[in-house]
């Protein structure tokens, strides 16, 4: 206990300083960040760059970014022609204006100016990212649970609808009916209702859950970074930072969870961008690059296994490209996941660490490996045992 | 050499578009379970099941694909050593339907021209929902000569009947190989005359 109170003693100490030092903070969080106050949500702000050394520059950064992230949401979610208020200010139903959208504007316009025509053409890739937000962190309840900061200009609807992200894809406001004649004119009409079975529900006005604002966050990425749009897996690069940031026990952070996370992944995915672009596989940074990586260094740290896994013809892209592509999210619990992330993010020469992880995952299942078969190792690697992450991690350290 | 616990190995693969519920199906023929929340494929997944068809042990080597296509050039990798295909759509969901015709090119271009291939409309437990009716499919699958069933990982329809069927349809063609190296090759649905093609056994 007294370790665990000396690592919350020295990060207390470093962020007491007026300047962090960056090397210290490399050095400390590469051990994993304790679990207490908001360390690991400024550490990880911190080491992806969104905040800066220096402390007193921090709430002017912030205040910047969120206003923008606003505008973003202004500019980018709400429909076209919606209404807002006039000086920004969330009551009163004051002057209101439009965006974008004059008397040639209309929803069945297919001119390439209008707003309108974007707003549908967005509604292909956001029907992608409504299946795979629904589908996060799973065996965890928090997605499903409310979040006690919804975006106000987006829950509350005022009448219009698409202003919540999944409306426009999910047809579940209509509703269907059989109609019965029977007998002399006896009509029964038989309502279906549509039952979102589901635990990803969507939530009733004035409240929205956390899927909801990571659907936004993904969907204002693609918006902004319309050459690589939206590709599954990002949503398990969001998740653990969206869940760090909207659990720090600083409510002021809290509060703008979305928006701090939004930047941390932004500048998360301008480091492993290349891992999510087809095109770019077999380039340096590219997801075959780094898969080779992890094959070489397993080839000089254990030839033997290297070899019984190619004499099995595993290849590395069996299970390492999902390893590399998510950055290990869908291979460990979430609270593990964190761990490893403060090791990868404090790595100053980003994912040597990562591919360091990797290699010491197959060489701690050495014995196991090279007494299964084919389709045993394809299993253990794909669905890897339980395990004491510190483990690994310590294993991967020691690999020089 | 370690005793053989199977008489063939069957190397299978579920291609479709994103969410139309290929893990589902997956899961459901090799777990017998249903959950309706699985994480997102990333490149490729894979199970094993062994299943006895006409007194042979025969190991299915199944690999489930993710949808997207920003996967495509990892996962038509695996297309090449496939004996079977199965290629999945979502009756609710039209254009996962319109898309059977680019996955076939897919399979064309990669796969090994004798592939069994078999067209799946999944979800058919959703009738409320339903946009693809089940001519169709049947009339995309005669056009094309391949196999079709509709299939519900959720409520269990036809899932283990649609492994079984491919796999019988390589084991037709594998023993036929074993019989006479220079067989032709058939079209499924014509050639064969004593068995019926698998029009017959969808879900009501």
């Amino acid at each position: 206990m007294s370790m665990f109170k000396a690592r919350v003693k020295e990060f207390e100490d470093l962020f007491a300083q007026d300047v962090i030092d960056l090397k210290q903070l490399r050095r400390h969080t590469f051990n994993g960040v304790p679990d207490v106050h908001s360390f690991r949500a400024i550490s990880w702000k911190m080491l992806l760059g969104y905040l800066g050394s220096k402390r007193s520059s921090w709430p002017a950064t912030l205040a910047k970014k969120r206003a923008l992230y606003n505008q973003f949401i202004v500019e980018l979610v709400l429909p076209p022609g919606h209404t807002q208020n006039g000086d920004g200010n969330d009551d009163g139903d004051g002057d209101n204006e439009s965006r974008g959208v004059g008397l040639q504007d209309h929803p069945l316009s297919e001119g390439p100016e209008s707003a309108w025509n974007t707003f549908f053409s967005d509604n292909e890739f956001l029907l992608q990212i409504d299946k795979d937000v629904r589908r996060l962190c799973p065996d965890i309840s928090f997605f499903q649970q409310p979040t006690e900061y919804p975006c106000e200009i987006v829950v509350h609807s005022k009448g219009e609808h698409g202003r919540r992200l999944h409306e426009r894809v999910v047809p579940s406001v209509l509703s269907s009916a059989n109609v019965e004649r029977k007998g002399l004119g006896m009509t029964k009409i038989n309502l279906i209702t549509k039952r979102s079975a589901e635990n990803y529900a969507a939530m009733e006005e004035g409240q929205e859950a956390h899927w909801e604002v990571v659907q936004r966050i993904l969907f204002i990425y693609a918006k902004l970074n319309p050459g690589q749009g939206y590709v599954q897996g990002m949503n398990e690069i969001v998740g653990p930072i969206y869940y760090v940031m909207a659990s720090d026990p600083d409510l002021e952070n809290r509060t703008y969870a979305e928006a701090d996370c939004f930047f941390c992944f932004t500048a998360l995915m301008s480091e492993i961008r290349d891992f999510f672009i087809k095109t770019l596989d077999d380039s340096e940074g590219g997801i075959k690059c780094m898969m080779s990586k992890l094959s070489n260094m397993l080839k000089a740290k254990d030839i033997g296994i290297y070899d019984h896994l190619k004499s099995q013809e595993l290849h590395p892209q069996y299970y390492s490209f999902r390893w590399i592509n998510l950055l290990l999210s869908q291979e460990f619990p979430l609270p593990d996941v964190l761990r490893i992330w403060d090791s990868v993010f404090s790595d100053e020469h980003r994912f040597d660490f990562l591919i360091k992880i990797c290699c010491s995952m197959i060489l701690i299942q050495r014995e196991a490996i090279l007494e299964n078969d084919f389709a045993s190792n394809v299993k253990l690697l794909q669905n890897y045992p339980p395990i004491d992450i510190n483990v690994v991690l310590t294993h991967a350290v020691s690999l020089a | 050499m370690a005793k053989k616990t199977y008489d063939l190995l069957f190397k299978l693969l579920l291609i479709g578009d994103s969410g139309v519920g290929k893990t589902c199906i997956l899961f459901r023929f090799s777990d017998d379970a249903f959950t309706s929340t699985f994480i997102s494929t990333i490149g490729i997944d894979f199970k094993i099941k062994t299943v006895e068809l006409r007194g042979k042990k025969i190991k299915l080597q199944i690999w489930d694909t993710a949808g997207q296509e920003r996967f495509h050039t990892i996962t038509t990798s695996y297309y090449r050593g496939a004996m079977g295909i199965m290629l999945v759509y979502d009756i609710t969901n039209e254009k996962s339907f319109e898309n059977i015709v680019k996955w076939l090119r897919n399979i064309d271009e990669h796969a090994n021209e004798d592939v069994e291939k078999m067209i799946l409309g999944n979800k058919c437990d959703m009738s409320d929902k339903r946009v693809v009716s089940k001519e169709r499919g049947e009339a995309i699958a005669r056009e094309h000569g391949i196999r079709f069933m509709e299939t519900s990982a959720k409520s269990n329809t036809n899932i283990e009947g649609a492994f079984c069927e491919l796999a019988e349809a390589i084991l037709d063609k594998t023993s036929g190989r074993e019989s006479a190296e220079n067989t032709e090759r058939v079209v499924i649905d014509r050639g064969n005359g004593d068995k019926a093609p698998g029009y017959n056994k969808c879900c009501a």
